[in-house]
């Protein structure tokens, strides 16, 4: 079965955490225990394939500079989350894919950004087109979310891992030399 | 931990004798909002051993859990959680239920923890001592004593209401010997205990009031204020290093475990529980400054091996943190681990090819390790593993536990079954919220800590510089090859607004911090007391600072020594540009048809055309080959980051004028050159500036009065530095007018040693004539006895 491991980026509270325990914890769960080793891991079926998700959810973690770059070393797949009810946030996210593929040092990177807290519609600051534009800049896919109703929490997830898919995964690890 | 598992009775004699009664009358009313009106259950099947207090209406569903009313009962794993959810109201009767009249019942021992480590996540702890008041008054009516003309008097001994006083009163002690921080800082709660002791005193309970004293709570100003108690004393003697370079990697290490333990151990529950409620740094200083600390470690890292110039330079001070990482390692201070490992792993460095290439295999081979160590692979497992295992003294990563304190708090609701609280959900956060805790409310460190080097350091981890300048100083370093992938962005980009809510430390603190700094280097440096260093000692220090290396600014009068003013002066500048990140100016090529000159080295813009550089947004000129070391700021660049430099509040009409007089005459004071020219200006002359200086800081003083609320941030700005630089032109001009005495009693000397020479050449004179006569006359004399 293949691996994926998947980083949730953002600003503080967007959203990052909601999104990725509504989605690890689609199912019931009886106990939430963070702490645990497997607490972020989540098997999905994608595309008649089953594939094993390993989310790293960096809320509470967003002010650490330097942690940043550890977590996008380890990562393959980024969901870059912002709120639709913050432009705020939406302004922060911009630079993220120039983070990203300095980084990385490539330049096709699987990742998708995620328009979070959509049940807030009355709320709104960013609208749907400014985001789908900003994913067109980007070359990915885009969605809107909403964490409390399980709107396109599934999706979310599902679309990284066709991205994944579709690019050439350079494996990153002992390749520390980005020039 | 230990578990009940089933809601059976409670096991053991928890309840005196006199609790063996029938279910007494109702409980005291509970505040209706926080439970959801449901048909009052049927009083619980006789269960001899709980009397009191007596059920509370539950919701439906919960019954068959229910032994005790208003609380949701289950067997769980997590400890402390054998209420899954119940009212506050019934959480403290439970707390109360779960002492004797002498103690703490062991079997409940972990709800009682958890209750009163966890109850400023619902309620403050003033409500809480109210409760326990209420629960002391009340308990007259909502408690039966069955004892036949019983008085309920404190001598009568088996009064079930005495008793019940009793076990409120244990349950108070306890709060107070085991959480004395919750009575340190809040007077509230310290006020409504001591209503209760009073309570205690006019009811005759005298023994019960000794059990409620407050006064003995230790005081915490540690946690507040300064310096951790350490173990180990009498070691300060041992000369050590202030300079990076001679700074052995153990000294670095503790002396950074030092700094990170007293910013760890300040951060309060409040801090914990407001950034996993809302996410954001806001008004969290304690926080802040710990995230500012971690960060400001990473950053200097990345500075340190980006200032030396060639790779092998750079990857020495990469081995040597390296070391200092080894060396955290075994202090099991993970948290500066984690900043000093993310700082070299840091994309800025990571490019670096050539700086590798030049890391001994087995420094490589170290971070490697390291770096598995702190993966966030399987949910950062392998650090969770290690630090489990370590005892004692450690620093656990505060990012990871922040982490896991949102991810519970997003998960899990506060409010349950009908608007009970999740008493599951606390226990889950005090697993964690207990850790942290304990660990910062350790007495003794392992570490000797030498505060001349904390303050040095604690200095050098307060700059700011954006990803962006490091980025560029990485590309400056090493430029991209032509190996490197041609759709790497090539401009730059802007990370700054990605830190927001992270504002850089306060202009107090720096100044607090130069101060430190600097009288610790001048206790170190100083040896003969003479309040002076020697250039050579300075440019040493100065090489933990990174970039900030102009130092012919710094030693303003030109006599080859650094006082320790010159110093604070140049480092509050120095740290205040940095901070606004506005190094950055315009320069573009010009040509002057005045004579102009160099902002930083102060000599004159020479040639005919396009003598130097100016700025387009602030008008600075400099030499070609000084423009990338000018320290001036650039200060019409508007700047968000202002309100820490709002203390000095001027004129606004005088900006312009005065700006450009003072930069003069700052120009002047810092050439050696101009200052001979200045010293024999006319008395005249200085008088006339040193007038215009007084009405300038006069109205400048009257204006600071008045309410300037309505004064945008970059005025702000503009008025702190103008102010800044007037005490600087009035310090210039003291100096002017001293040296203006001493040549005037120097000429003054001289005058009169001209009328001694001059009285000189007349006696001289004389004696020369007469001389000369005597010889002519001797002469005569010859000839006339030749003829």
């Amino acid at each position: 079965m293949k691996e994926y491991k998947v980083v949730v980026l953002g600003s503080g509270g967007v959203g990052k955490s909601a999104l990725t325990v509504k989605f690890v914890s689609g199912t019931f769960m009886e106990k939430y225990d963070p702490t645990i080793e497997d607490f972020y891991r989540k098997e999905i079926e994608v595309d008649s394939a089953p594939s094993v998700l390993e989310i790293l959810d960096t809320a509470g973690t967003e002010q650490f500079a330097s942690m940043r770059d550890l977590y996008i070393k380890n990562g393959q797949g980024f969901v870059i989350v912002y709120s639709i009810t913050s432009i705020q946030t939406f302004q922060d996210i911009k630079t993220m894919k120039d983070q990203i593929q300095r980084v990385k040092g490539i330049d096709r990177i699987p990742m998708i950004l995620v328009g979070n807290k959509s049940d807030l519609d009355s709320q709104r600051e960013v609208s749907s087109s400014e985001g789908a534009c900003l994913a067109q800049h980007w070359g990915c896919p885009f969605l809107e979310t909403s964490a409390k109703s399980t709107n396109n929490v599934n999706e979310v997830f599902i679309e990284i891992v066709r991205e994944m898919n579709s690019t050439p995964l350079k494996d990153n690890k002992g390749c520390c030399t980005v020039l | 931990m230990h578990e009940v598992d089933s809601p059976g009775p409670r096991p053991g004699p928890a309840l005196p004798p006199a609790a063996s009664t029938p279910p007494p009358p109702p409980p005291p009313p509970t505040p209706t909002s926080s439970i959801s009106p449901t048909p009052a259950s049927p009083p619980p099947p006789p269960a001899p051993q709980i009397s009191h207090p007596p059920p509370t209406p539950t919701p439906i569903g919960l019954i068959e859990d229910e032994q005790r009313a208003g609380a949701a009962v289950s067997g769980t794993t997590v400890a402390g959680a054998l209420v899954r959810a119940a009212t506050p109201e019934r959480l403290i009767q439970m707390c109360v239920e779960s002492f004797t009249e002498k103690e703490l019942d062991k079997n409940h021992e972990e709800f009682v923890n958890v209750f009163f480590l966890m109850h400023p996540w619902f309620m403050t702890s003033e409500e809480l001592a109210q409760a326990f008041i209420d629960l002391y008054q009340g308990c007259d009516e909502t408690v039966t004593c069955t004892m036949v003309a019983c008085q309920h008097l404190p001598i009568n001994t088996g009064c079930a209401i005495q008793t019940y006083k009793k076990m409120i009163c244990q349950a108070v002690r306890y709060w107070i010997c085991k959480f004395p921080l919750h009575f340190d800082m809040d007077t509230l709660v310290t006020t409504a205990v001591k209503r209760l002791s009073s309570l205690l005193q006019a009811e005759g309970n005298y023994r019960l009031k000794e059990l409620v004293d407050v006064s003995k709570v230790p005081s915490y100003d540690w946690m507040r204020n300064m310096s951790v108690r350490s173990t180990t004393h009498g070691k300060h003697s041992r000369k050590v290093s202030l300079v990076f370079n001679h700074l052995e990697p153990k000294d670095l290490a503790t002396q950074l475990t030092y700094l990170e333990y007293k910013a760890f151990r300040r951060v309060h529950f409040s801090d914990y529980k407001n950034y996993a409620l809302t996410a954001s740094l806001k008004d969290q200083p304690k926080l802040e400054r710990s995230i500012a600390l971690f960060n400001g470690l990473s950053q200097w890292v990345q500075c340190m091996v980006l200032s030396k110039t060639t790779p092998q330079q750079r990857a020495d001070v990469i081995c040597k943190f390296i070391d200092v990482s080894k060396h955290l390692r075994v202090l099991q201070n993970f948290n500066t681990l984690m900043a000093i490992v993310g700082g070299l792993s840091h994309s800025a460095l990571a490019r670096l090819s050539k700086t590798i290439a030049c890391l001994p295999a087995e420094s490589q081979k170290t971070l490697m390790d390291l770096t598995d160590l702190l993966s966030s692979n399987n949910n950062f497992s392998n650090y969770r593993k290690v630090y489990h295992q370590c005892t004692g003294f450690k620093i656990p990563i505060l990012g990871v536990h922040l982490k896991d304190l949102i991810s519970l708090h997003t998960a899990l609701p506060d409010r349950v079954e009908g608007n009970l609280l999740n008493f599951r959900k606390m226990a889950q956060l005090a697993i964690i919220l207990k850790e942290l805790t304990r660990l910062q409310g350790l007495d003794s460190i392992p570490i000797d800590a030498n505060m001349d080097l904390v303050n040095t350091l604690r200095l050098s981890l307060d700059l700011y510089h954006t990803e962006d300048e490091i980025y560029e100083l990485s590309l400056a370093r090493e430029p991209r090859g032509s190996l490197s992938s041609p759709t790497t962005p090539t401009k730059p980009v802007v990370f700054a607004d990605w830190l927001l809510g992270l504002s850089p430390p306060d202009s107090d603190t720096i100044n607090k911090h130069v101060h430190d700094m600097v009288e610790a280097v001048f206790k170190n440096y100083d040896l003969d007391k003479d309040g002076f260093i020697s250039h050579e000692e300075f440019d040493s220090i100065a090489g933990n600072f990174p970039f900030i290396d102009s130092f012919c600014v710094l030693d303003a009068d030109k006599d080859g020594m650094i006082s320790k003013r010159e110093m604070k002066t140049y480092f509050i500048r120095a740290n205040s540009h940095v901070l606004r990140n506005s190094f950055k100016h315009a320069f573009h090529e010009t040509t002057y048809f005045k004579p102009t000159f160099c902002i930083h080295c102060t000599g004159l813009l020479w040639g005919l055309i396009k003598q130097g550089w100016k700025c387009k947004d602030c008008g600075i000129n400099a030499h070609r080959h000084c423009k990338d070391q000018v320290v001036m700021e650039c200060r019409s660049k508007g700047n968000k980051r202002t309100e820490s430099m709002s203390n000095g509040k001027g004129p606004h009409d005088l900006t312009i004028t005065a700006k450009r007089k003072i930069s003069q005459r700052h120009l002047k004071r810092s050439s050696p050159s101009h200052t001979c020219q200045q010293s024999t200006q006319t008395e005249g002359a200085v008088l006339r500036r040193s007038s215009s200086l007084k009405v300038m800081n006069s109205s400048n003083s009257h204006r600071n009065h008045r309410d300037c609320t309505l004064l945008d941030g970059e005025y702000y700005e503009e008025q702190a530095l103008l102010y800044e630089r007037l005490l600087k032109a009035e310090e210039a001009r003291e100096k002017l007018l001293e040296e203006n005495s001493r040549l005037r009693s120097k000429l003054d000397i001289a005058n009169d040693q001209i009328s001694l020479l001059k009285s000189h050449i007349g006696i001289i004179r004389q004696n020369t004539i007469a001389f000369i006569l005597e010889q002519m006359d001797a002469l005569h004399m010859q000839r006339d006895t030749e003829v």
